[in-house]
């Protein structure tokens, strides 16, 4: 189900001063895709998301979900969460402690007054998908934190909503059980064809997990894109930056060329992709992304290809992280473990045109 | 969410007129002359109270008994909370035993239970004494200040403790083992830096006492009246209780200096644990603090914790039940043993007033109690979920009656009471009981809903649950434990009360404490010690039974399918 936001508008006011949580948003979350709201914390995506599913009252502007509307303030609707059948996982699950497993998973139905062969009947799916079967009788208290956050999932999917929303799922638990739990819900959302909204602080589950990201700032949204678009060429340096560990280098655009462009940097001459279309003579940013820039002993004559010098070298376990330095650049670069290079030396730096890009400053 | 601020206003207008209704009905019944001119301004009342000769003598004895049983009771609490969280001494439930139990001995019967044992003409334990060495002196005049500050301060001691206990094991030992590591003993450590650090706990215990013991009536009843030794309590129920010449504006203008005082002190009170905040230091890290090895001081320490244990818990209980058994009280022999009967407890059981005011405590206790955990719990509400300004006048407005005096309130409540046709009535007692011990009844409510995390409710309102829905299936049942804590201290405090119930009880609506204390007054201590049992009795018995209830509820969530 398509989910449309027009002019969402959400003030706050903290210690006389008004901070605009949402600044006139507006946003269609396509139907059965997996959809991120990406931004560091306090940029508006958790308001957004509560102002959706009818936790938060906005201050203006018009909310659908499908063909309902759920929320306008000039047509004085208000939809209340109970009612606009949707499906949720809270950060910190919300499992209610004084329920065993089954009457979690089963409240959903039960609200809807559903006869009980039914409601064991869906619940046993529901946990079975969830890989839970066996654990109706378990006392929520008595549960780990994945497998809360499987009850969530469960409690969330019962009552087959047209879209669910997760807030921040898989930050509650450690590294190791976030990455897998991060691709088994990556494949329940996938089989299940739903519309699925995820708001999360964390660039790699962004990245790992949806079909379309929206990148968020000071209460508005600044790029909404696939991820590799988002990742490989971003059209703005804020979210460049924001998506992972970037070099960004000053110059000004020098000769056009298609979809690539030759730039004027500290480091020399640099062809990159400028789908932005920067016109020429413009000020304009080089974005590299370290695991981009390759290193060797001696250089080649090809494109995008400098010399250098090796400032520092970390090994971090599965690569060295190094500085390399041309002129007075320095850049960051991400090398294999089994490399030979020694801090001082000498080196020969290069990227191709396709994997760097010109931001607009 | 369009009804809240309608529901906040609703119970600023209740407990506002539960808390403020006394005070403004003791202000003005203060400037009156009696019932009947009520409103026609008079300051006479106020110069024949501060001029009477004997309120000096009055005021001194006051501050006497306030200080000194502030001092016991920390003095003691301070032992014992430094013994059980630094210590290696064994048997540490003791503690929890100490701090806890005597709360559900009534005041009065602990008083009575003291004048029994230590009364200068036939005290047990002064008899035993006088058996021993002969003499005709006796060991202890229990009808003294030095008596009244020792009963109080042990009543007071639980108090005392809870507020000092958390201090010291919250107490960074860091701030020690530097001290040591820096070469000093043991006792410089405690005496420099140890007690310093915790000046504001300590502080904070001593003016709540003084507080408590402002407002005591137990004690300056049972044991400082027979001595002729008045406080402000007993000098305010003097004044209204002399039969036909009871004079409540006297009473009243006499009550406003301890309402006065009792209100700056726990002022002083809010600003010194507010303090305390800062200066007691927590460390994060969930580590035990080296105990002390108490080595050869282990065992009379021991045997110090234990007299004291007996003495507050079992003693009390133990006098009472072998004088309700005896004619006249006498030192356990043999003689005593084969005077002993069931008489008292027959004629207890057969006294009209007696039964009239077990039926009355009874009633006032479950009724009242449920009264008052229902406001309680609407009140928690607001004053956890709804963070606003006005959320903010009710929580101060719910715990202001902490500060106030109860037998001051009784007065103001007398003049209001005798203004409508609730005069004289149980209700008329509810409504005052509820007005006294609503912060019982808001505190462990409060902190049951703090741990209603917010998304446990917005969880079920995204799964289909309407707001009344989620109240029945998510926020009550996590809130049992809670409304059954509140509902016991409530109802306890009910079932024993009597500084509120000296005032307000007339003829047909007598209490049990009040009967109780017109025992003592009559000098009838077996049917006094009968009526006490029973009174223990049916307390501990409410608290099982509201215990068991709590139990079934909070398991049927999970049965009901």
């Amino acid at each position: 189900m398509e989910i449309r936001i027009q002019d969402l508008v959400r003030t706050y006011s903290s210690e006389g001063k008004q901070i605009k949580a949402l600044d006139h948003v507006d946003l269609t979350i396509p139907a059965n895709r997996i959809f991120t709201l990406l931004g560091p914390s306090g940029c508006g995506k958790t308001t957004l998301l509560r102002c959706i599913v009818g936790l938060e009252v906005p201050d203006g502007g018009e909310i659908y979900i499908g063909d309902e509307l759920v929320w306008s303030k000039e047509k004085n609707i208000f939809v209340p969460p109970e009612r606009r059948g949707l499906g949720m996982v809270f950060q910190t699950y919300a499992i209610w402690p004084h329920m065993n497993v089954f009457d979690n998973v089963a409240y959903p139905l039960q609200t809807q007054k559903m006869a009980k062969e039914e409601i064991r009947r869906k619940v046993a799916k529901v946990l079975d998908f969830v890989q839970l079967s066996g654990y109706e009788n378990r006392p929520a208290t008595k549960l780990s934190g994945g497998q809360q956050q499987r009850v969530a999932l469960a409690r969330a999917l019962v009552a087959e909503p047209k879209v669910i929303l997760f807030d921040e799922p898989l930050s509650n638990l450690d590294a190791k059980l976030r990455e897998e739990t991060r691709k088994e819900l990556r494949s329940f959302l996938t089989e299940l064809q739903i519309t699925a909204i995820y708001v999360t602080h964390d660039r790699v589950e962004a990245l790992a997990l949806s079909d379309l990201i929206a990148v968020m700032r000071s209460g508005k949204i600044i790029e909404i894109n696939e991820p590799k678009k988002i990742y490989f060429n971003s059209d703005s340096q804020f979210v460049a930056d924001f998506i992972g560990r970037a070099n960004l280098i000053r110059g000004t655009v020098e000769e056009l060329d298609g979809d690539h462009a030759v730039f004027a940097s500290e480091i020399g001459p640099v062809r990159a992709l400028n789908s932005q279309q920067i016109p020429l003579g413009q000020e304009a940013f080089l974005c590299v992304r370290p695991e981009f820039i390759r290193l060797a002993k001696e250089r080649k004559e090809e494109q995008n290809s400098y010399s250098g010098k090796v400032e520092t070298l970390i090994f971090i376990g599965e690569a060295f992280e190094g500085e390399i330095r041309i002129g007075e650049t320095l850049l960051t670069t991400t090398v294999e473990p089994t490399a030979d290079f020694r801090e001082g030396d000498s080196i020969a730096v290069s990227f191709d045109p396709d994997h760097c890009f010109l931001l607009a400053s | 969410m369009f009804k809240k601020p309608t529901l906040t206003t609703t119970l600023i207008i209740i407990v506002g007129f539960l808390t403020l209704c006394p005070v403004i009905m003791l202000l003005l019944g203060s400037f009156s002359k009696d019932f009947v001119s009520f409103g026609q301004f008079t300051t006479s009342k106020y110069i024949a109270a501060y001029t009477d000769p004997d309120f000096a003598d009055i005021l001194v004895n006051t501050v006497i008994f306030t200080v000194g049983s502030a001092l016991h009771a920390t003095l003691l609490a301070l032992f014992l909370a430094y013994v059980n969280t630094r210590t290696d001494l064994p048997f540490k439930f003791i503690f929890k035993i100490i701090s806890i139990i005597p709360m559900m001995i009534p005041h009065i019967l602990f008083s009575a239970s003291w004048v029994l044992l230590l009364n200068p003409s036939n005290g047990i334990l002064n008899r035993l004494f006088m058996n021993l060495f002969e003499t005709r002196e006796a060991l202890f005049n229990i009808y003294s200040l030095k008596g009244m500050i020792l009963v109080e301060g042990l009543l007071d001691l639980p108090i005392a403790y809870l507020i000092i206990a958390p201090a010291m094991s919250a107490f960074d030992v860091s701030l020690e083992e530097s001290s040591k590591v820096c070469g000093a003993s043991n006792l410089r450590t405690l005496f420099k830096v140890t007690l310093p650090v915790l000046r504001p706990a300590i502080l904070a215990s001593a003016i709540l006492v003084i507080v408590r013991s402002l407002a005591s009536f137990a004690v300056p009843s049972v044991v400082g009246m027979p001595g002729r030794i008045y406080v402000l309590s007993t000098h305010i129920y003097r004044n209204i209780s002399s039969g036909f010449a009871a004079d409540y504006g006297l009473a009243a203008a006499i009550g406003m200096s301890a309402l006065v005082a009792s209100i700056t002190l726990i002022y002083v009170y809010r600003y010194l644990t507010a303090e305390s905040g800062k200066f007691v230091t927590i460390s994060s890290r969930g580590f035990k603090p080296t105990l002390l090895r108490l080595k050869k001081w282990k065992y009379p320490l021991l045997v110090i914790v234990g007299i004291l244990s007996f003495v507050l818990i079992l003693l009390p209980v133990l006098v009472l039940f072998y004088i309700s058994m005896l004619p006249y009280s006498m030192p356990p022999s043999a003689r005593a043993f084969s005077l002993m009967s069931w008489n008292n407890w027959i004629e207890v059981l057969n006294d009209p007033i007696s039964l009239l005011s077990l039926k009355n405590s009874l009633f006032l206790g479950v009724v009242g109690a449920t009264l008052g955990t229902i406001l309680s719990i609407f009140v928690s509400y607001v004053i956890v979920k709804i963070r606003t300004t006005a959320s903010g006048i009710l929580e101060s407005l719910s715990f202001l009656s902490f500060s106030f005096p109860g037998i001051v309130i009784g007065v103001g409540f007398m003049w209001f009471f005798v203004r409508t046709p609730l005069y004289g009535t149980l209700t008329a007692l509810m409504i005052g009981y509820i007005a006294t011990y609503l912060p019982y009844g808001i505190r462990p409510l409060s902190s049951a809903f703090i741990q209603i995390h917010s998304t446990l409710e917005e969880s079920s309102r995204v799964c289909g649950g309407s707001p009344f829905y989620t109240l029945r299936r998510v926020i009550i049942p996590l809130l049992i434990p809670g409304i059954v804590s509140g509902w016991i201290l409530m109802a306890s405090m009910f079932l024993r009360e009597l500084t509120l119930s000296v005032v307000l009880s007339r003829p047909g609506t007598e209490v049990l404490a009040v009967q109780i204390l017109r025992f003592a007054e009559d000098g009838l201590w077996g049917r006094l010690s009968a009526l006490g049992i029973i009174m223990i009795l049916i307390s501990s018995l409410l608290v099982i039974i509201a215990a068991l209830l709590g139990s079934r509820f909070s398991k049927l969530e999970v049965v009901d399918r």
